[in-house]
């Protein structure tokens, strides 16, 4: 076997020759391309995502039918409370996220390479997770609070059909959440993190 | 960015773009894709050049930067076809210089490096270019002494392969 890749080398080391061959002039244009590497589609992903849970929240807090409800329920100071928590984290996770993304370099060994990737990506699958738990612990938060405040508030006649309700809603809206969560990142991540595990295997 | 840098990265990478080529052939099938990826070294490379201090050679720093591109940096692009044309050609083995169950066995080779998985492949490609395990240990991040063991893996992995 040995010998056979003795002979692999010697042959592979042969081919110059018949490799292609770009001129200068091919070369340069080639500067100014954009680039696809995961990293920047991971990073693309991830502005998309910190900017849509920005423009939900300015646009729920701001409809006139939701500042009337929040009155008329009680729960403008738990709403307020919530938001400021909400805003000190998402700065917390854009300054982590920023830092991560400086650490990718692409002079750095394979492995710790795709350690930082896999730490970027980290931070975002942890920010995810923040975003769901801050999900549903604040609905039932803001709908225990109306509700105490004043049970007519939800017009239904069972607190039970109330928490039946609110758990199938949220169920359903983190279901599909992290459906699409692992569709994006999952098949973005897939191979990078099978090679990283072959990697650290031999470490052991 | 200033014209006297770009025209010395330009001229370095010229000089050495056959390791870029040689890594494209390992981890794409077919021309589009060689071309897609060898696009996107350059651009990494070209990215990385500002901090490229000369203390190790252009071509040292070539090899990390373009494996690491075609292990992890790299998407592959959905507009090229998945075909095999390139492969054909690929390695093409001049028959005046083997007979023919020469050729059979380095084709055979060809097939099964191109089968392993991407680290292996990284391992493999390093032995080909003639590398020694300190400088493939440095360049994948794991230690001299599993670079070796790897290796020693990697070659009953083909052996397999080649006798099933």
């Amino acid at each position: 076997m040995v010998d056979e890749l003795e002979m692999l080398k010697k042959d592979w080391q042969k081919q110059e020759g018949n490799l292609p061959k770009y001129t200068k002039e091919e070369l340069y244009p080639m500067l100014l391309k954009k680039s696809s590497s995961v990293v920047k589609w991971i990073l693309f992903i991830s502005i998309i995502e910190f900017s849509f849970w920005i423009v939900l929240n300015f646009v729920l807090d701001h409809r006139d039918a939701n500042i009337a409800f929040e009155e008329k329920a009680g729960i403008n100071t738990i709403d307020k409370i919530l938001l400021i928590v909400n805003y000190i984290a998402l700065a917390y996770f854009v300054i982590c996220f920023y830092l991560n993304y400086r650490s990718i370099k692409a002079t750095d060994s394979a492995k710790e390479l795709m350690k930082n990737i896999l730490k970027a990506r980290g931070t975002v699958k942890l920010y995810i997770w923040f975003n769901v738990s801050f999900i549903f612990i604040g609905s039932l938060l803001v709908f225990g609070v109306a509700y105490y405040n004043d049970p007519e508030t939800f017009n239904i006649a069972s607190p039970l059909v109330l928490i039946v309700v609110l758990f199938l809603l949220l169920g359903l809206f983190i279901g599909v959440l992290l459906l699409i969560y692992r569709l994006i990142y999952g098949r973005l991540t897939k191979r990078l993190k099978a090679n990283y595990d072959q990697l650290k295997k031999l470490e052991l | 960015m200033d014209k006297t840098v770009e025209d010395n990265f330009v001229t370095l990478l010229e000089e050495n773009q056959n390791i870029v080529h040689k890594i494209c052939r390992l981890y794409t099938n077919n021309r589009d894709q060689h071309n897609d990826l060898f696009q996107e070294i350059t651009i990494q490379l070209w990215r990385a050049f500002p901090k490229f201090r000369g203390d190790s050679k252009f071509s040292t720093w070539m090899y990390r930067v373009g494996l690491n591109t075609a292990i992890t940096l790299y998407r592959k692009s959905k507009r090229t076809v998945q075909t095999q044309d390139f492969d054909s050609v690929m390695f093409r083995i001049s028959s005046q210089e083997y007979d023919d169950t020469v050729e059979q066995q380095l084709k055979l080779m060809y097939s099964a490096v191109k089968e392993l998985n991407d680290i292996d492949k990284a391992l493999v490609f390093l032995y080909l270019e003639d590398k020694n395990y300190s400088e493939i240990s440095e360049t994948l991040g794991i230690s001299e002494v599993n670079a070796r063991v790897k290796m020693n893996r990697v070659k009953k992995k083909l052996k397999k392969i080649l006798n099933p």
